[in-house]
């Protein structure tokens, strides 16, 4: 199996905390990879670092055989990175459809001429964007809710809202950020149906999660993350009974 | 006297007639302002029309920047003014046909644009305000300083009238129908630009720029471009001032004049195409109706932003972001 | 000798400008109130003073000193409408409230006491030479006073309860909330103080060159904000180091290409710091939006 994604002692330092420090890990092509560890371990500053929207302090970002590290944000989402939000990121007075719409912005192409004069590229790109649209909010469950603005949608709508946002950039590599949070045992069922289903289709998954069922259920691996550092990974089973994992969160007294 | 609730209660009931007979109003609205200079034939009244409408146009350019970006265009006069000194200087020294002079005074606005927008891309509010600030006061200054090109403080007279073939456009009510032409071909590019990936891509910079950077949608290229495409027709405008007025000069074009067309926009609603026209409509045409107003009008407009961001802050006819971004913060 | 003169009146100017930027930098950097009326408010300020002077016939001490309190009751109208309501709100909305306030203040001032220049007093006459430079009292009044000004004002903001107040509210609010900082009332106090600081820069400023205009206040208030991000929006040094480099560089501009583009050279330095350096020469990095 080819690797997707490598990082080479990535380090993220705000003013002295060590959010994130050498942390080296490989993604296999194809699978979900968890990432868990206790609040403030540096899970969400990876992504962060992992999607160029922070700079990372020192080391490396290799994808697909090539060093993503410098890129912009807008670069890494165009080379097949798409991500979700922890806290999250709507257009919040945008409804669903066009949240979704606004995804696609970098598999079209449409500019001023094609927009003034409605020229075929406008046209094409305004069939898939409806189209397409409508099938991913069909896919996360919110096909009825597609007039709906950002803002007033539930709270695990909007958490579904931007899964689908960023299927719309149709991605090779999805990172979302606790995807489920807040949701209850039906909601997060579907959430872990969708992300197991878009995996068969091929698309490797990383996911940060709390719910310990979530990640037994879905991840065919795990990278343990406390205070920056990797302190276990391997397969479900492995990191369930490691020592260091059981020490490090019930140090820090979390779930 | 009405109490507060029966007061929203008939707005509200406005609002919901006039929703559902939206385009029918517009129609309405259109047909009206095309035969208004047929139906009067006091000078004055369609002057006044002209005036209005070449405001309405204005106020359009400004919304695209201010109500689809949130870039606080301040300088807004500054493109005003290059527009309408493109014109001037081309016009009273070659014989070019006026559509291409159009076209020229926009695009030399849109490329002070582009030199404005590249070092100020990555600021936002008060910052992009005060740069933006400087660079009205420093066109103004330029055309002050520069007499060899501008006439310095004497201004450029003489202005010809524009000609299409043996036609040529000079009355009031020639200059009234060319501007109504003109605003609507603005306000259709404009209403196809928003509707499109482009003005997708304006929006979502405005709602949330961390989420569209995590679309791959480049920050600083869309507000370039959308300060490149408003400015556009703010060069437009001048180049309609220019050729109406037949003189342009410095004084035209100070701080106060972008002040006006802000409010207009503020006034009637930024952040959708109708909101603009209808605040440049009143805040053109109410001072003229009661004449006292018109020493007052700059404190009026002052006052007009400070009751609508107080208890409208969508503006008469904006967009609801503004009201929602409140009640959610509030939450 | 011709440099020296200019860097004296560099020296003069800076110190206006530095008086005015901490006006503005308590207020914008310190309280975090955005404002687009400051120079508007100052050019008021000081055209009441004026007025009592000019058109009252007030001694033009007594003229300063009424004039100080009635920008202080400014300061409060102008929290009162464009701020107190919008505290915990987008910041934009302080923005607008603050450019229709200004829009509003300047063709007030306009109407009452006309558009045109007037001319302003010089504070003290005279002038000294030393070893060949020519020193006007007022300029050495103004070094002064502001020195002055500066050393209260450190006082202030490290031994009052107000002014340590304030400076803690704006390092963390919640923290000031807790040891039970009167936030409403501190921010309308340092608001106000900055206004009056500003009025009294301004005053200075058109008692220096003589002249004063309703219009002025836009570019005044450019100035005051290009100093302030200058020297680093959250630091009163900075505001100093600042207002002296605007000052000294608008001088030598003019003394090289003219007054025509004077100025310009507060654009430029704007321009050239929010493009190299967006938290300025001490300030902390903050967010641009
Ligand atoms: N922008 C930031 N500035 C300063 N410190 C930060 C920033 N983002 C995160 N941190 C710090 O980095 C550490 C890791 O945070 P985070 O990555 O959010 O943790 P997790 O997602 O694992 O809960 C925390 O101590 C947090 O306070
Ligand atoms: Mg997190």
């Amino acid at each position: 199996m080819a690797t997707i994604l490598k990082t080479d002692k990535v380090c993220k330092y705000f003013d002295g905390v060590k959010a994130v420090d050498k942390v080296s890990i490989e993604v296999e092509e194809g699978i979900i990879l968890g990432i868990i560890g206790p609040n403030g371990a540096g899970k969400t500053t990876l992504f962060n670092v992992l999607t160029g929207m922070l700079a990372e302090t020192d080391g490396k970002v290799i994808y697909k055989n090539k060093d993503i590290t410098k890129l912009s944000p807008q670069d890494i989402t165009n080379i097949g990175i798409s991500r979700t939000f922890q806290n999250i990121k709507l257009f919040d007075h945008l409804s669903a459809h066009e949240n979704v719409k606004i995804g696609f912005h970098t598999k079209t192409k449409t500019g001023f001429i094609d927009a003034i004069f409605k020229t075929k590229t406008y046209k094409n790109d305004e069939q898939k964007v409806n189209e397409k649209g409508i099938k991913l909010l069909k896919r996360v469950g919110l096909a009825e809710k597609q007039e709906i603005l950002g803002q007033n949608l539930s709270y695990g709508d909007k958490r579904r809202l931007e899964i689908a946002r960023a299927l719309a950039v149709e991605p090779d590599l999805l990172l979302v950020d606790e995807p489920t949070a807040g949701m209850n045992a039906k909601e997060t069922r579907t959430i872990v149906e969708l992300l197991d289903k878009l995996n068969d289709e091929g698309i490797t998954v990383i996911i940060i999660e709390h719910d310990m069922g979530v990640i037994m259920n879905l991840c065919d691996e795990i990278v343990v993350l406390n205070d920056g550092n990797v302190i276990s990974r391997g397969d479900p089973n492995y990191v369930q009974n490691d020592p260091a994992v059981r020490e490090a969160y019930l140090g820090k007294g979390a779930s | 006297m009405f109490s507060n609730s029966k007061i929203s209660n008939i707005i509200g009931k406005l609002k919901g007639i006039i929703l559902e007979n939206k385009l029918k109003i517009y129609l309405i609205i259109l047909i009206s302002a095309v035969i208004f200079p047929i139906i009067t034939d006091n000078q004055y009244y369609i002057y006044i029309g002209v005036l209005t409408l070449m405001y309405m146009i204005l106020a359009s350019s400004l919304n695209i920047i201010v109500g689809y970006t949130y870039q606080y265009l301040i300088g807004f006069a500054g493109f005003f003014a290059i527009g309408a000194y493109t014109t001037a200087i081309i016009t009273t020294s070659y014989e070019v046909n006026f559509i291409f002079v159009f076209l020229i005074s926009g695009i030399i606005a849109s490329i002070f644009a582009l030199l404005l927008g590249i070092p100020t891309s990555r600021l936002g509010g008060i910052f992009f305000a005060f740069a933006t600030l400087g660079f009205g006061e420093i066109i103004r200054l330029i055309i002050i300083n520069w007499d060899t090109l501008t006439r310095g403080t004497f201004g450029i007279p003489g202005i010809p009238r524009p000609k299409l073939f043996n036609f040529i456009i000079n009355t009031n009510t020639n200059f009234y129908y060319f501007a109504l032409l003109i605003l609507l071909v603005q306000l259709f590019i404009s209403y196809r630009v928003i509707n499109s990936r482009v003005g997708r891509a304006w929006l979502s910079l405005k709602e949330n720029s961390e989420a569209a950077k995590a679309m791959g949608i480049k920050i600083a290229k869309y507000r370039v471009l959308n300060l490149m495409y408003g400015t556009f027709w703010a060069g437009m405008g001048g180049a309609f001032f220019a050729y109406f007025t037949q003189y342009v000069s410095p004084d035209t074009f100070v701080l106060d004049e972008g002040f006006r067309i802000f409010a207009m926009v503020l006034v009637g609603g930024m952040g959708t195409l109708i909101g603009p026209i209808a605040g440049s409509g009143l805040l053109t045409i109410l001072p003229e109706l009661v004449r006292e107003f018109a020493r007052y009008q700059l404190i009026i407009y002052g006052i007009a932003i400070l009751l609508i961001i107080h208890y409208r802050p969508q503006g008469l006819f904006g967009a609801k972001e503004l009201a929602q971004a409140k009640v959610e913060e509030k939450k | 000798m011709f440099w020296i003169r200019q860097i004296i009146n560099g020296i003069t100017q800076g110190s206006i400008y530095a008086l005015m930027a901490i006006g503005y930098s308590l207020i914008f950097g310190k309280l975090l109130l955005v404002t687009f009326a400051f120079g508007e408010m100052v050019v008021f300020g000081v055209f009441v003073s004026y007025y009592l002077y000019a058109i009252a016939g007030l001694n033009l001490f007594l003229a300063v000193i009424i004039a100080l309190p009635i920008s202080w009751g400014l300061g409060m109208l102008v929290d009162k409408i464009c701020y107190e309501k919008f505290r915990d709100e987008p910041r934009f909305l302080m923005l607008i409230t603050t450019i229709g306030f200004g829009i509003f203040l300047k063709s007030f001032t306009q109407l009452i006491f006309g558009t045109g220049y007037r001319s302003y007093p010089n504070f003290i006459e005279g002038k000294i030479i030393v070893g060949g430079i020519r020193i006007t009292y007022i300029q050495i009044f103004i070094i002064l006073t502001t020195l002055l000004l500066l050393y209260g004002l450190n006082l202030f903001f490290k031994k009052t309860k107000l002014g340590v107040g304030i400076i803690a509210l704006s390092n963390d609010l919640d923290a000031a909330k807790l040891v039970g900082i009167n936030v409403n009332k501190s921010i309308k106090f340092g608001h106000s103080l900055g206004v009056v600081l500003g009025v009294f820069g301004g005053m200075m400023m058109v008692s220096y060159y003589n002249a004063i205009g309703a219009s002025m206040g836009p570019i005044l208030g450019l100035k005051a904000f290009t100093v302030v991000v200058f020297g680093g929006i959250t630091s009163l040094p900075g505001a100093i180091i600042g207002g002296f480099t605007l000052g000294i560089l608008e001088n030598l501009s003019v003394a090289t290409f003219g007054s025509g583009y004077k100025d310009i050279v507060a654009f430029v330095i704007l321009i050239l710091i929010l493009v190299l350096r967006p938290s300025g020469l001490l300030g902390k990095k903050i967010d641009l939006f």
